[in-house]
């Protein structure tokens, strides 16, 4: 009973401080609706006349208009992507009233199929009766004359210009132009320029990641219109600003060259890169595609089988593409092993084909050894075990540090979208992704540029001109007319002696006798070649299987990353085959052939070294038509 | 004087069903029905797409609420903290699991079947309250040991909704979850504290928010700066609502709102097509309406003879007026774009249904609410 009482108690104190509360809430509510009432009282009573400034019958409407797309252009200024006028006809379906009656009256100056006429009346119930419907678009321009001129037989039929985008850039150039789309769903807070179905903006390539460039400001007319929607006159046109031309650092010329030798492989990346302005003047991956193809996904059965293609031909291997860099590395090892000190270039460490940590033995690729071996031979013969003992008395955060110092593990703002940062790892790193402890055997392995490490084309073609340079290169695809990167890229503060050391032991891969790149060599009386060989194992394969007898998505990668001149750098290259084998035999005449192209075109102008200096660049636009 | 338990209780179907409260949902209806009025108006004067869908969408809710009101209340105590356990991991897991939309990722797929974790937390969050203090002696409500339960309880799932980002529903979470715990008694001090507190914590909240979402702020606070901009919208509607003046234009005559190019015109921005063919008349009934349905729901409440039941009919009400206040405020410039729909008339098969659903939950325990629960029945805290 006294339980009862108790509860009854309780609740008439909880009901008590509820009714308080309401009460004081109930008050809150009001004052909010109070606010509400008054904004609206203020929007519409007090400022009316600010708001609806014409009585009369007609009213005004705001349209959007579209500015013209920047162009893309090459280095000498020949066009990979323009755009075009086009005209087309929209139906508003609660200006036209009867649509069936309207598009029959239309038919007479523009043929439409019968199931497309379906298909329009079928919209027009879907979707709201003031949302226009395309019915016609692509029509030449006497087509559009004449129904301008017939305009008040057609309620609800409008014209409308259009941009139509051109890519002239084929298959070299499909990765780095890239193609656009329409605008897939728009946010509420986006331009309202985002909300015309005939925008498009850039998907990839330069196209999507110099978008703001390119696009340009929606320009506004307002337009008188009477009751049924149709245009009296023009109130106030504000002109769209076109967008801007773009200017890319690449060789039309060249492009297509690099690209056709590129396209021997299977799958395979190039980045031919001027070290002196960091200017890329040639990038080709392989599978590629024709942007043409693309754009508005004109072809949808080409469009699907590009996206179907476990080949991934829209992938653009150079900057999305990621690979261990392999022995490519080594330089950045070696580099870092004078910078900090664990070595000198004339310490001689003994290989005997294997070399002990802990409980494991990892083993150099040459299994009877190398013997005793300088910085030099083991750069020139690409010996592992010195790079592991290099790596064990460096630690992984010295070779980390000097791995970002050289340009990995990040993404250039370079006016490619799309790339792939790859990975430096280090304890850090994996205590996070893992959560396990870094371990001495992996530190080891780094070394040798195997393990976690991952790179991209781009990036081993910075490192390659970073190492020639000893400054810190930055890529760019993009050519700033003003350019704010004149003057010489920063130093990277690295021992100019130390440098010299690496740089010989590259030149030797190529040119000394034992050397694992010699097939990179130019040839008698040519520019030198500096560069280093890499061949990074996809899968683990214990034993000396012969490459050839494994199945093909378990073969090597084959890599060379070089430059040349070796004593005047001005080009640095960087090529990836994608289960290509051992990168002497493969990458490096990839390499080879491309740097003999670079030094013919000479695309950064003054003349290399070299000998090419006076040498005739062929003129040639762009493939027009 | 004291009411024992099971005296007012209905006992049949037909007397159960006689303690509907019939002004409710006749209050809601005509709200629904304007909303169909102006979405077939937005239509260009067309049934579809969505007058014929969002009727027919208020009668299936309807049904749902009177279902819902047969059931005893203690059916959804028992059913709250599941619920709130289900509709949090549901939450946690959309960032890992959910599909992505306008840069936000929100839904969740199960059983190929999408479903937004934060509308169920929108009904989890007011009945797992609403049973907290049932279970709470009145005497403790202000201790802070039992403050901060249920501060954890609102707390968590608004994180978890700022970090989809969805600054909209994170403010519904917190407004609705600390006006119930003012209703349930906790202590002004507690509420002048917070508030203190968040107008110091106000910078840091600033670094915090999305790029997006200071853009939203910024170009509310300058909406001229950008015209075709973020700020469109809002000058947009703007235009269309005060174009109305006193009376509006009249029904189908609003050329603001049918000639431009603006999608949500029949969502979040429904209230400019009301504004211009209604005019400052037709909103102020509209208005009217909701602070009608508002005030019922609240008497509603405060009739109710336990504790649980008066919390989940607050919980409706609060959450119609935080609905109306944002959105009407935001499509007249008030407030920054946040993308929040007015409840019944907007087009939108789930905020409809949500708010039906909680409307279900009050009207169960309305109809039951002559039971007074005791605190021995709800038993330990799980």
């Amino acid at each position: 009973m006294s339980a009862m009482f108790e509860h009854d108690n309780e609740e008439r104190q909880a009901r008590r401080a509820f009714t308080r509360r309401a009460i004081l809430m109930g008050g809150a509510q009001l004052l909010g609706f109070s606010a509400l009432a008054w904004r609206l009282f203020q929007l519409q009573v007090l400022d009316e006349g600010r708001y609806d400034p014409l009585a009369d019958e007609n009213r005004t409407s705001l349209q959007v208009l579209i500015p013209k797309r920047g162009r893309i252009l090459d280095r000498h200024g020949a066009v990979l992507a323009d755009s075009e006028e086009t005209f087309r006809v929209t139906l508003t379906p609660a200006l036209a009233g009867d649509v069936a009656s309207v598009l029959e009256e239309f038919r007479r100056f523009v043929p439409l199929r019968q199931d497309e006429v379906e298909q329009i009346a079928r919209r027009a119930k879907r979707q709201s009766r003031n949302m226009p419907i395309t019915i016609a678009s692509d029509i030449p321009f006497d087509m559009l004359a004449r129904i301008n001129l017939f305009a008040p037989y057609l309620p609800g039929i409008r014209t409308e210009v259009a941009w139509r985008r051109r890519c002239r850039a084929g298959l070299a150039a499909g990765h780095v132009v890239g193609y656009v789309g329409s605008v897939e769903r728009p946010s509420i807070d986006d331009d309202a320029l985002m909300r015309m179905p005939q925008v498009r903006i850039g998907k990839s390539g330069v196209e999507a990641g110099m978008e703001q460039e390119l696009r340009g400001d929606g320009g506004v007319q307002k337009i008188e219109v009477d009751a049924r929607g149709r245009m009296m006159r023009n109130l106030e046109v504000r002109d769209p600003v076109p967008g801007r031309d773009v200017q890319l650092t690449i060789d039309t010329d060249l492009q297509w060259r690099v690209f056709e030798r590129v396209r021997n492989e299977r799958r395979a990346a190039c980045v031919v890169l001027d070290v002196k302005g960091g200017e890329i003047v040639a990038m080709a991956s392989t599978p590629s595609y024709d942007p043409a193809l693309v754009t508005d996904q004109a072809d949808e059965v080409a469009w699907r089988r590009l996206l179907a293609d476990t080949e991934k031909p829209l992938l653009n291997r150079a900057i999305g593409g990621q690979y261990p860099p392999g022995s490519t590395f080594k330089m950045a090892t070696a580099l870092a092993g004078l910078h900090m000190g664990a070595i000198t270039p004339g310490e001689k460490l003994t290989c005997r084909g294997y070399y002990d940590l802990a409980d494991h033995r990892f083993r150099c690729w040459n299994r009877t050894g190398h013997g005793p071996v300088s910085l030099h031979e083991a750069l020139r013969e690409s010996c592992d075990v010195y790079f592991f003992e290099v790596a064990r008395r460096l630690g992984i955060d010295a070779i980390a540090d000097m791995a970002r110092m050289l340009g990995m593990g990040q993404i250039y703002n370079c006016g490619l979208p799309q790339q792939k940062a790859g990975l430096v790892a280090d304890p850090d790193w994996k205590r996070g992704r893992w959560n396990a402890g870094w371990l001495a055997g992996e530190t080891v392995l780094a070394g040798i540029g195997q393990g976690y490490m991952l790179a991209s084309p781009l990036q081993l073609a910075v490192m390659a001109a970073r190492v020639a340079t000893g400054r810190s290169v930055e890529p760019t695809i993009v050519k700033y007319s003003a350019n704010p990167r004149a003057g010489e890229f920063p130093e990277l503060g690295l021992d100019e002696t130390k440098l010299a050391a690496v740089r010989s032991g590259l030149k030797a891969v190529v040119n000394e006798e034992g050397g694992t790149g010699r097939n990179a060599a130019l040839g008698e009386g040519k520019p030198l070649v500096a560069g280093k060989t890499g061949t990074s194992q996809v899968h683990s394969h214990s034993g000396n299987v012969p490459q050839e007898a494994l199945p093909w998505e378990q073969r090597d990668h084959a890599l060379f990353i070089g430059y040349v001149p070796a004593d005047a750098p001005r080009y640095a290259v960087a090529a990836v085959v994608e289960h290509g084998g051992a990168g002497g035999t493969v990458a490096a005449p990839l390499v080879r052939d491309v740097m003999e192209m670079v030094l013919q075109v000479d695309p950064a102008g003054d003349a290399a070294s070299g000998g090419a200096q006076g040498w005739d660049r062929p003129v040639r636009g762009s493939n027009q038509g | 004087m004291s009411y024992s338990s099971g005296q007012f209780a209905p006992q049949s179907f037909t007397a159960k069903l006689w303690y509907v409260n019939w002004p409710v949902l006749i209050v809601a209806g005509l709200i629904a029905a304007i909303g169909c009025a102006a979405l077939y108006s937005v239509a260009g004067g067309s049934f579809q797409p969505w007058a014929e869908r969002h009727a027919f969408r208020f009668l299936i809710a309807t049904a749902v609420v009177l279902v819902m009101a047969m059931v005893r209340t203690e059916v959804w105590m028992r059913a709250a903290y599941p619920a709130y356990v289900i509709a949090l991991v549901a939450l946690a897991l959309v960032p890992v699991f959910g599909t992505e939309a306008l840069g936000a990722r929100r839904w969740l797929n199960v059983w190929g079947m999408t479903f937004q974790p934060a509308e169920l937390m929108k009904l989890a969050l007011v009945a797992a309250l609403a049973r907290y203090y049932q279970w709470l002696p009145v005497q403790r409500v202000s201790h802070p040991l039992w403050i901060a339960v249920p501060i954890a309880m609102i707390a968590v799932p608004v994180i978890l909704t700022l970090r989809q980002p969805d600054l909209g529903t994170a403010m519904l979470f917190g407004v609705v979850g600390l006006s119930l715990m003012f209703l349930s008694g906790v202590s002004i001090f507690y509420f002048l504290a917070g508030a203190a507190g968040a107008v110091a914590a106000a910078p840091l909240i600033w670094n915090n928010l999305h790029d997006y979402q200071r853009r939203r702020i910024e170009t509310f606070l300058n909406p001229d700066l950008d015209p075709l901009g973020a700020g469109y919208h809002i000058a947009q509607s703007k235009i269309a609502i005060g174009s109305g003046g006193l009376s509006g234009k009249g029904f189908l005559l609003g050329t603001q709102s049918q000639l431009d190019f603006v999608p949500e015109k029949h969502t979040d921005f429904i209230v400019t097509i009301l504004g211009e063919e209604w005019g400052f008349a037709g909103l102020a009934v509209l208005l009217g309406l909701f602070a009608l349905l508002i005030a019922l729901i609240i008497v509603m409440a405060w009739r109710c003879q336990n504790r649980f039941g008066r919390l989940v009919i607050s919980g409706s009400a609060v959450t119609l007026f935080v609905y109306v206040l944002i959105n009407v405020a935001m499509v007249t410039g008030l407030v920054p774009v946040v993308g929040v729909p007015l409840p019944l008339v907007s087009h939108g098969g789930t905020s409809m249904m949500t708010l039906m659903i909680g409307l279900g939950l009050a009207m169960s325990a309305h109809v039951h609410g002559g039971e007074g629960i005791r605190r021995k029945d709800v038993g330990r805290f799980w």
